[in-house]
């Protein structure tokens, strides 16, 4: 892998490669062949953990606003909608991932990418500008999570 | 000999380990269980109209049981669409979001011809096999015990039903559901009936069909008075009618993926879709009223009732397809106007406490 900043999440180190940037709602993107992916960013899957069962309640392709509902998740450890990162055009899912959303968890910055979206990326950040985001977030996701993080 | 009642088994569509356990638990004591042939379906929402899993479960003659991670009523009328028929079953297992005590209410069909009001059902004019579809809920159980319980319980109930039994006797079974029938251990349709040793477990029918997620209403005839809200209210060419003028999913696979707009708009909560996370739209039984409240409003969202929810669902859906929004315009107007000529029920009139509230 690439080179990576490191968010320590209690004793978890969460790994974020520098190739790519990140949405605020815990996604990274990548541009792979003209398209640019999404994925979940380690920190997202840290507090999922095995992921279960995805759904996506949109066909693509479709027109989205920030933080439009777009589907669900269902984890060992949470059940949660899901949101557009950024504003744009849906162009397709990773279709694989909705018999086995193993890779999520497997190989999250591949294969276990989730959406391919078209837009205005201005709103996503830098990994530096995440990091900030995360310590930001961190002590009220830590009172939250802390027991899941001890077990 | 004793008569076999088939147990479908629908599988999740989720990985969660304790879900494929409690199917996995399930399959593996009722293959001990002697009265009972089992056949293994994926998630019976998603089966193709015209797929391997379909065809299958159309070749059950008799009584069924289907276990499903959907509510009962959403199992049943989504065979029903299939034109997979049968009566209704009462089963004694509650499904979760349903702990009321409704059994009164889990036999729909007998209920809706009990039932004061003078509405005609579409269930009332139409012909029903003479067999019974007992359809459970995996989410009512933890452990596969209490199902394999109710299994057995209503496996009993069937068996002393002999006008049914008579009634399939006396009809004309495929050569290979006779087969089945008389070689439950092994048959496989192909003229093979030598006696199988009774100890052996038997194998579960697994049918391997690669079920792509699907997205479609499902009408619950026992509840739907035929009015035709629905065929006006869709804008994607999702209903229609067959020969005897009586409203149909015609077209299952032009509905909009996640849009439950539909179900809101029907004033007998007759339309399913049995994936939505809302119980009521999943198809629970709980079900308050002719138009399903949003409590959401209680809790600081943005007011809407399911009339303007559904408005603004349609016009989303519209837009995503490259239309333009029609707002209220089209397909409401009726139950707009209906709605003032009816006595207020005491869910008016918490609505109007509701409204005089500044939320």
């Amino acid at each position: 892998m690439s080179d990576a900043l490191v968010f320590m999440m209690g004793k978890f180190e969460a790994r974020f490669p520098t190739d790519r940037q990140y949405a605020k709602n815990h996604m990274w993107a990548a541009e792979s062949g003209g398209v640019t992916r999404f994925g979940f960013s380690a920190y997202a899957v840290r507090l999922l953990q095995d992921v279960y069962f995805l759904d996506w309640t949109l066909d693509p392709p479709a027109e989205l606003a920030e933080r439009q509902l777009i589907g669900a998740i269902e984890s060992s450890k949470a059940e949660s909608d899901l949101f557009a990162p950024i504003a744009g055009r849906l162009t397709g899912f990773n279709a694989k991932l909705l018999s086995d959303p193993s890779a999520i968890n497997v190989d999250l910055y591949g294969d276990g990418w989730l959406f391919t979206m078209e837009g205005d990326g201005d709103g996503l950040l830098s990994p530096e500008e995440y990091m900030e985001h995360l310590k930001a977030a961190w002590k009220l996701a830590e009172r939250t999570i802390k027991g899941q993080m001890n077990e | 000999m004793a008569k076999k009642i088939t147990v479908v088994i629908s599988q999740g569509q989720s990985q969660n380990p304790a879900k494929r356990k409690l199917e996995e638990d399930l399959v593996g004591a009722l293959l001990m269980e002697a009265g009972v042939e089992v056949t293994l379906v994926p998630n019976l929402y998603d089966l193709a109209p015209d797929g391997t899993g379909m065809l299958c479960l159309e070749g059950i003659s008799g009584d069924m049981v289907v276990v499903s991670w959907h509510f009962p009523r959403a199992a049943h009328w989504t065979l029903d669409r299939h034109g997979i028929r049968g009566r209704v079953g009462t089963t004694l297992l509650v499904s979760d979001d349903e702990d009321n005590e409704e059994d009164d209410e889990e036999n729909v069909e007998e209920d809706s011809q009990d039932e004061a009001d003078d509405k005609d059902r579409v269930i009332e004019q139409r012909e029903v096999p003479a067999r019974t579809i007992y359809c459970l809920d995996f989410r009512a159980c933890d452990t596969a015990e209490p199902l394999v319980e109710e299994i057995r319980r209503i496996a009993a109930e069937t068996a002393t039903e002999t006008v049914d039994l008579m009634s399939w006797i006396d009809g004309s079974p495929k050569p290979e559901q006779l087969d089945r029938y008389l070689n439950p251990n092994g048959g496989n349709g192909n003229g093979h009936t030598e006696k199988t040793p009774v100890a052996t477990p038997a194998q579960p029918n697994i049918i391997d069909e690669k079920a792509e997620r699907r997205w479609y209403p499902v009408i619950d005839f026992s509840r739907c008075t035929n009015c035709m809200e629905c065929i006006d209210f869709c804008l994607f060419g999702v209903y229609g009618v067959d020969t005897s003028e009586v409203i149909l999913v015609e077209q299952p696979d032009n509905c909009r993926k996640g849009c439950p707009a539909c179900s809101r708009v029907c004033p007998e909560n007759a339309i399913l879709f049995p994936q939505h996370k809302t119980p009521a739209i999943a198809g629970s039984e709980e079900v308050a009223g002719p138009l399903k409240i949003d409590l959401s409003q209680l809790f600081g969202a943005p007011g809407k009732d399911a009339v303007e929810a559904a408005v603004s669902e349609r016009d989303e859906q519209l837009m995503l397809a490259g239309r333009e929004a029609v707002g209220e315009s089209v397909g409401i107007a009726k139950r707009r106007t209906g709605a003032v000529d009816q006595p207020k029920d005491e869910l008016d009139d918490l609505m109007d406490e509701l409204d005089a509230i500044d939320l």
